[in-house]
């Protein structure tokens, strides 16, 4: 029973570092479907070599390159320039950065699996690019990407962990800050992945719900 | 800009020397790491495929409960629980467990993915010529699944790789740690982690280029929006 008294002792501490995490994963969503959105619609729709070439860059090395050295680019790397950011926004950051590219590719799939019928189609009956996009086309690209953006959100809470590295107070690092206080190795561990799951497995159920609703409504 | 550039050239016999060991410690630990994720995702894959009743569901259990846990946590896990239950692993090794750990998850699922891809038919003709089973997998079935499977396996290389850079926290010696030690030495590390950046890239882009003109040549076009 030692040990359950231990557990429930080191919960409180965890889990605020759970609600940072989930926060830093919540900025980092919006901006990142922001950024990937923008992105998605400017690689399906313009017609510049120069738009082409510069997203296809960035999106590039943003996927080829590991997060963690996009995280000490910015937050150790950018006082060279004279920007100090705070940890929590540079993990935001980089994590957004990485994601803008991530989603692009997964929003453009969404968009050009789209027959190209849709788009005439749209045109056809008067509507303006911008409505066409908005009613027809995004409707149908965002179901069809749904799984991959499901995907997406579950790798991001799980990427958060990675800002840990650059002392962001989220459970891993309050995690191995506990670990050096109690000794308590195994015990926090696995109470550490017990709350990741206990974040991650709704989150996919729910978008696994989403689906078949959106689905049933077609 | 130009005095950015000027501090390379001076750096460099240094710098490329630790990097490119580290490099090469990153190419061993996640091929090492692949590895282990072939086997046990090939493991995982034939146990989800099998009709006994209780291996489907510890695979598929298995498969869920390793998605749902980052990789740091793993890694931290395999480096410091371990010692308490008597079993000391170098940060190397249980870098590549871990590595192996969580490719397998999607290794398992790609495998999979590539066997459902192919017609029920291609197995019962097989089968019905006269092959045994073992013979309809390695002449009929693997030969044409492979071609699904290789582009998102070379995929999950790339992640793979990349996902080695955190076996720095566990003191892994790879290339990201070599990284980190000489951003703290030099106080450059805007000019190391943007070089740093550029040696991974170097190795996973052309892997990436490489599955995506496998992709477009095993499948078919269909007419889609563009330009």
């Amino acid at each position: 029973m030692a040990n359950l008294d231990a557990f429930l002792g080191l919960l409180p501490l965890l889990l605020k570092g759970a609600m940072n995490a989930l926060e830093i994963a919540l900025c980092t969503l919006v901006l990142a479907s922001v950024g990937g959105l923008v992105l998605a619609v400017l690689l399906t729709f313009s017609r510049s070599h120069l738009v082409h070439g510069a997203i296809a860059c960035f999106v590039e090395w943003m996927r080829n390159v590991p997060a963690l050295a996009h995280l000490f680019l910015i937050y150790f790397g950018l006082s060279y320039l004279g920007i100090n950011l705070p940890a929590w926004l540079a993990a935001i950051v980089g994590l957004s950065l990485v994601g803008s590219a991530v989603l692009a590719d997964i929003f453009r799939a969404g968009l050009q699996s789209l027959h190209v019928g849709q788009h005439e189609a749209g045109q056809a009956v008067g509507l303006s690019r911008m409505q066409t996009l908005r009613y027809i086309l995004l409707p149908q690209a965002l179901r069809v990407a749904l799984p991959a953006y499901a995907n997406y959100v579950t790798q991001l809470i799980k990427d958060t962990s990675i800002a840990s590295a650059i002392a962001v107070p989220e459970i891993m690092f309050l995690a191995r800050n506990l670990v050096t206080s109690t000794f308590q190795t195994s015990l926090i561990y696995l109470a550490v992945m017990c709350i990741y799951a206990a974040m991650i497995l709704p989150i996919g159920v729910g978008f696994i719900r989403l689906e078949r609703h959106l689905g049933a409504a077609r | 800009m130009i005095s950015f550039f000027q501090q390379y050239p001076e750096y460099w016999s240094d710098w490329s020397a630790r990097l490119l060991l580290g490099a090469r410690v990153s190419a061993e630990l996640s091929l090492t790491g692949f590895a282990l994720a072939a086997v046990l995702g090939a493991l995982l894959a034939w146990a989800m495929k099998s009709p006994s009743v209780w291996l489907k569901p510890v695979a598929v259990s298995f498969i869920q409960g390793i998605r749902a846990v980052p990789l740091l946590a793993l890694l931290l896990a395999l480096y410091f629980t371990l010692p308490s239950l008597g079993l000391t692993l170098s940060g190397y090794w249980a870098g590549a467990i871990g590595l192996g750990l969580q490719g397998s998850a999607y290794v398992a699922e790609i495998l999979r993915g590539g066997l459902d891809a192919l017609h029920r038919g291609q197995r019962e003709s097989a089968i019905a010529t006269g092959l045994t089973p073992l013979q309809a997998f390695t002449a009929v079935i693997f030969p044409q699944a492979i071609r699904g499977m290789l582009p998102p396996l070379l995929n999950a290389y790339v992640s793979i790789l990349k996902d080695s850079s955190l076996c720095a926290l566990i003191a892994t010696d790879e290339l990201m740690l070599a990284a980190r030690a000489i951003a703290s030495e030099s106080f450059l590390p805007m000019h190391i982690f943007l070089l740093v950046g550029l040696f991974y890239f170097v190795i996973a882009f052309p892997l990436s280029l490489l599955s995506r003109a496998l992709e477009v040549r095993f499948s078919r076009g269909r007419k889609t929006i563009r330009g």
